[in-house]
């Protein structure tokens, strides 16, 4: 089933998103803080690679959180902030373009995991604005190899072993959280998938009565 | 006993081209980062400096590197385009890829150990032009246009095979239906011309919009399609746009689909050609990895006396769909 691209997915992204909701963003700035700098100091080369534009600005717009992500990839001073909301139909007015999609294959596109064009493709992924800038980000970050986790455990010296597995044990839970929500969400919406199939049915079968008639009063 | 089949790979980022490497690829075919080359997009291609070590990581692993340059250069202006050859060879490069016949003979006088291979952008697609191509400029491969079966091209290789020239022929990737390095629909809709300053729908021109659930995509003022939300999308070209005529919506050239024709190698050197190249200068090292791998794959077991594995990439191609193309037409 395809799933509309404005639509979240039941995710334990979406879940940890929602339970976070109450506290304000402005905690995650330390956080977004460290990671740009560890990012800029690691991989100057995304930055040079988008030099050529008079300082973009991107609204990043994981769906399946309740905060976005204001970046600005200036070439000596990039940053992010994370902001709790903002005017769709306003937000081209103070930002050059919107990248919208899941948090994890905007971390995959970000990693290098997934091909940017691909998730355009299965509508994952969903630009508005300067399609020159997006295309740029998209290539300079994909020319990086960032690895988000390694940047930040290069930072922690001797713990970074034991934090490496302590991470890998973090990712097993989430891929089973992960399976377990989209066998529950299949679940839930199976009624509703038979209804839909049904419909379906009996609507390819109007349209075929439809083009039977059309073609005998063509002839 | 065949040949075992060259697999030409690309790489729009010295990332793209490691990957390239690490999955299997026989050449990478790159480009600078100007309109010297077809591929001339944003945040892409190599400098010189890039050139350099990606030669030395290619070389070391046993991989060749073929440098793309072949756009058309503008009246006026060949500086460019030739100090782009003179680059490729000072540093090393295996092959230089053209399309131009100026620089093809610019390249031939000064740089005549420099190997070249006529780009897909020269459409040189029977065996009067192949020759006089290898007569004049002393080329040494031809990369085929879309426009040919596979008998076809037997044909063709026959005709040739007096004259010290190999063919190569896409097997995977974005798929261009009109006649390679003539087509000027882009340039009519932008002002920027694929073939001389290496964009066709040049993201500077193309914009998204989300009109009530679906997305509409526009290039410079043409409206190219619009999706709807449980639809694949494709890229917004005007060959593959969908355009409303007598009050409906259709594809009038082509769908949103990419080439692949992975079911169709032996048969393909059967037909004598020396390398399958696979297209996308433009996408992500992830799609590099996983196409290279996935041919990789398939050339090991036909050079091993194995049918190809079946490969089912559906979920990186255009529009999520793949044909074989005109490699199989049959409307003609």
């Amino acid at each position: 089933m395809q799933r509309s691209p404005d639509v979240p997915p039941l995710s334990p992204v979406l879940l940890a998103g929602l339970a976070l909701r109450p506290f304000p963003v402005v905690m995650l700035q330390p956080v977004l803080d460290a990671v740009m700098l560890i990012i800029h100091r690691r991989h100057p080369d995304v930055f040079d690679r988008l030099s050529g534009f008079q300082n973009p600005v991107f609204l990043i717009d994981p769906i399946d959180l309740p905060c976005a992500f204001i970046l600005t990839p200036e070439t000596r001073n990039p940053r992010v902030v994370a902001v709790a909301e903002y005017d769709p139909k306003t937000i081209l007015e103070t930002a050059d373009a919107v990248i919208r999609g899941p948090l994890m294959s905007l971390m995959d596109l970000l990693e290098g995991r997934i091909d940017g064009d691909s998730l355009f493709f299965s509508r994952d992924l969903m630009i508005e604005g300067n399609t020159e800038c997006v295309v740029a980000l998209r290539n300079a970050v994909d020319g990086a190899e960032i690895n988000v986790t390694e940047d930040i455990l290069a930072l922690f010296g001797p713990l970074a072993g034991p934090l490496r597995i302590a991470k890998k044990a973090g990712d097993v839970i989430f891929s089973r959280a992960t399976q377990d929500l989209a066998f529950l969400r299949d679940a839930v919406i199976a009624p509703s998938m038979h209804r839909h199939a049904a419909i379906e049915s009996q609507l390819h079968k109007l349209t075929e009565k439809i083009d039977a008639i059309d073609r005998k009063s063509a002839t | 006993m065949n040949r075992p089949l060259e697999l030409v790979c690309p790489a729009g980022t010295p990332a793209a081209l490691r990957a390239a490497v690490e999955a299997g690829a026989d050449s990478v075919y790159l480009g600078f980062r100007d309109e010297t080359n077809a591929r001339n997009f944003p945040g892409l291609n190599f400098n010189h400096k890039e050139l350099a070590e990606g030669l030395k990581y290619a070389h070391d692993n046993g991989t060749r590197i073929l440098v793309a340059i072949n756009t058309f250069p503008e009246a006026g202006n060949p500086a460019p385009w030739h100090r782009a050859v003179d680059c490729a060879a000072d540093l090393g490069a295996d092959a230089v890829i053209l399309a131009d016949i100026g620089l093809l003979d610019y390249t031939a006088s000064h740089h005549p150990s420099l190997r070249r291979h006529l780009s897909v952008q020269a459409s040189a697609s029977n065996p009067e032009a192949i020759r006089f191509y290898c007569n004049a400029f002393g080329v040494r491969r031809v990369v085929l246009p879309r426009v040919l079966t596979v008998p076809e091209i037997a044909a063709l290789n026959r005709e040739i095979a007096g004259i010290d020239v190999e063919t190569e022929v896409f097997v995977f990737g974005g798929l261009c239906v009109m006649a390679e390095g003539r087509c000027a629909l882009s340039s009519y809709a932008t002002g920027i011309s694929p073939n001389k300053n290496g964009a066709c729908s040049p993201a500077s021109h193309v914009h998204y919009e989300n009109q009530r659930g679906k997305m509409v995509s526009k290039l410079g003022a043409f409206t190219i399609n619009q999706f709807h939300a449980d639809e694949p999308a494709g890229y917004p070209t005007l060959c593959k746009g969908r355009f409303v005529t007598n009050g409906k919506a259709s594809y009038l050239f082509e769908e949103p689909t990419s080439l692949s024709a992975a079911m169709l190698l032996p048969e393909l050197q059967a037909a004598g050609v020396t390398a399958l190249k696979i297209e996308g200068r433009q996408r992500g090292r992830a799609y590099i990895s996983q196409v290279v791998t996935a041919f990789r794959k398939a050339l090991d077991a036909i050079a091993a006396g194995q049918p190809p594995p079946p490969l089912d990439m559906s979920a990186l191609t255009e529009g999520q769909r793949q044909t074989t193309g005109v490699y199989e037409k049959t409307w003609r």
